[in-house]
């Protein structure tokens, strides 16, 4: 019976658990402190657009900056609200691919490489919505989606990503083998 | 058990076709990664478009009483009342009477007036605003769409009443907006890129046709323009 096929999970290293269960307790705080101070922070994003009018292409007339303003505050909301469920969905893909991961990989060097991109990837790329929405009053919305995009999401999007696809390579190459 | 890990009975769990179909599963779930979900916007009516809608359902509904109170406290009446210096005068109190008589065709002529006033004010001031040289082309053109998106929430809501009463006025209304539109589209496909220039002179026909209808309907008047 080879190792693959032995009926045991490996636990991944413990400081992979760290991060994933803190990033299911930052998903939390994030979802209840959005719940609780839902009044100030859209009076926060409010007063910075306000304060920027050129940034936002606020024109002046209430009729046509309302609808700017609604459509960035809802933009602004969905952000803390796909960081709140991302934040919480990838605490547990990260346990679940580490773990993967800690299982079918022999080699020391990939396993610890792979377990390092799931786990930064995964506790990184939600972090993307924060910083998109916390830079939505200053940046405007395009502008704060492309810095986020390549700040956050693309980097560590794809460090998931690649090493999702190393993963599945492992298996696959594990199952033809046997 | 092994390396740093608690082992565990899972054997059916550990089938390489199964781990393999959970892992493709997800990694295809989460590509590509530049397509971020950052949800999506639909938008609303505001606090007068709704009033608006509220009064015109309860008087074709004929409950005269639920549209005056409506009227009354909505943001309708208080945006009239806002506006007073560039509505044709008594609007307001005109509507309340008629509403109070429960008279349905001219509650529906003043707001139709009352649309129409708000929407040539935002053409004017639409106008004034793109007319700015300092301004950078692609300002004057966001300035141009998103005022064309202003103009058409409110004229939408009173483009049958208007073709009622005045059909010329409301084909070119729509003549105008429709080339007006075409001057703050973005360029695709060897169309002409956005000209900021060009929307003014529509703007102006919106301006000058809805200024028609409004003192051609305005209280003082009581011959309607049917062009058929």
């Amino acid at each position: 019976m080879t190792e693959v096929d032995s009926p045991t999970w490996r636990v991944p290293p413990r400081w992979v658990l760290l991060v994933a269960v803190l990033s299911i307790v930052a998903a939390e705080v994030g979802g209840g402190s959005m719940a609780r101070f839902k009044v100030e922070l859209t009076r926060w994003a409010r007063d910075g657009m306000l304060a920027r009018p050129s940034v936002h292409g606020l024109v002046g007339v209430r009729d046509v900056d309302e609808r700017i303003l609604d459509e960035a505050l809802v933009k602004f909301d969905a952000g803390l609200r796909l960081f709140h469920m991302h934040a919480e969905g990838m605490g547990l893909v990260i346990i679940a691919t580490t773990m993967v991961a800690a299982t079918v990989i022999r080699q020391d060097a990939a396993r610890r490489a792979i377990i390092a991109l799931l786990t930064t990837g995964g506790a990184g790329y939600p972090l993307g919505y924060l910083v998109w929405s916390a830079l939505i009053p200053s940046y405007g919305l395009e502008r704060s989606k492309t810095i986020a995009e390549w700040l956050v999401w693309v980097p560590f999007g794809t460090a998931t990503i690649v090493a999702l696809w190393c993963l599945v390579g492992v298996v696959a190459w594990r199952m033809i083998k046997s | 058990m092994r390396g740093n890990g608690r082992a565990e009975p899972a054997g059916f769990l550990l089938r390489p076709p199964l781990v393999l179909a959970v892992l493709t599963a997800l990694v295809t779930i989460t590509s590509p990664a530049a397509a971020h979900h950052v949800g999506s916007y639909v938008p609303g009516d505001n606090a007068v478009t709704t009033n608006f809608k509220q009064v015109k359902f309860s008087v074709q509904a004929k409950k005269y009483d639920v549209a005056l109170r409506l009227f009354d406290s909505g943001a309708l009446r208080a945006e009239m009342h806002a506006h007073a210096a560039t509505l044709p005068p008594g609007l307001e109190d005109g509507t309340r009477a008629a509403l109070t008589a429960g008279d349905g065709p001219e509650v529906e002529r003043r707001l139709m007036i009352f649309f129409a006033a708000l929407s040539r004010d935002l053409a004017l001031e639409a106008d004034r605003q793109i007319a700015r040289p300092e301004a950078t082309v692609e300002t004057r053109v966001a300035t141009g769409r998103k005022f064309l998106e202003a103009i058409w929430r409110y004229y939408n809501l009173v483009d049958f009443a208007v073709a009622t009463r005045d059909n010329t006025t409301s084909v070119a209304v729509r003549l105008a907006f429709d080339e007006a539109e075409t001057y703050v589209k973005p360029a695709a496909g060897g169309a002409a890129a956005p000209d900021p220039a060009g929307i003014r002179e529509p703007l102006q026909r919106i301006a000058r046709a809805l200024s028609t209808l409004i003192d051609a309907s305005s209280p003082s008047s009581t011959t309607p323009r049917r062009n058929s």
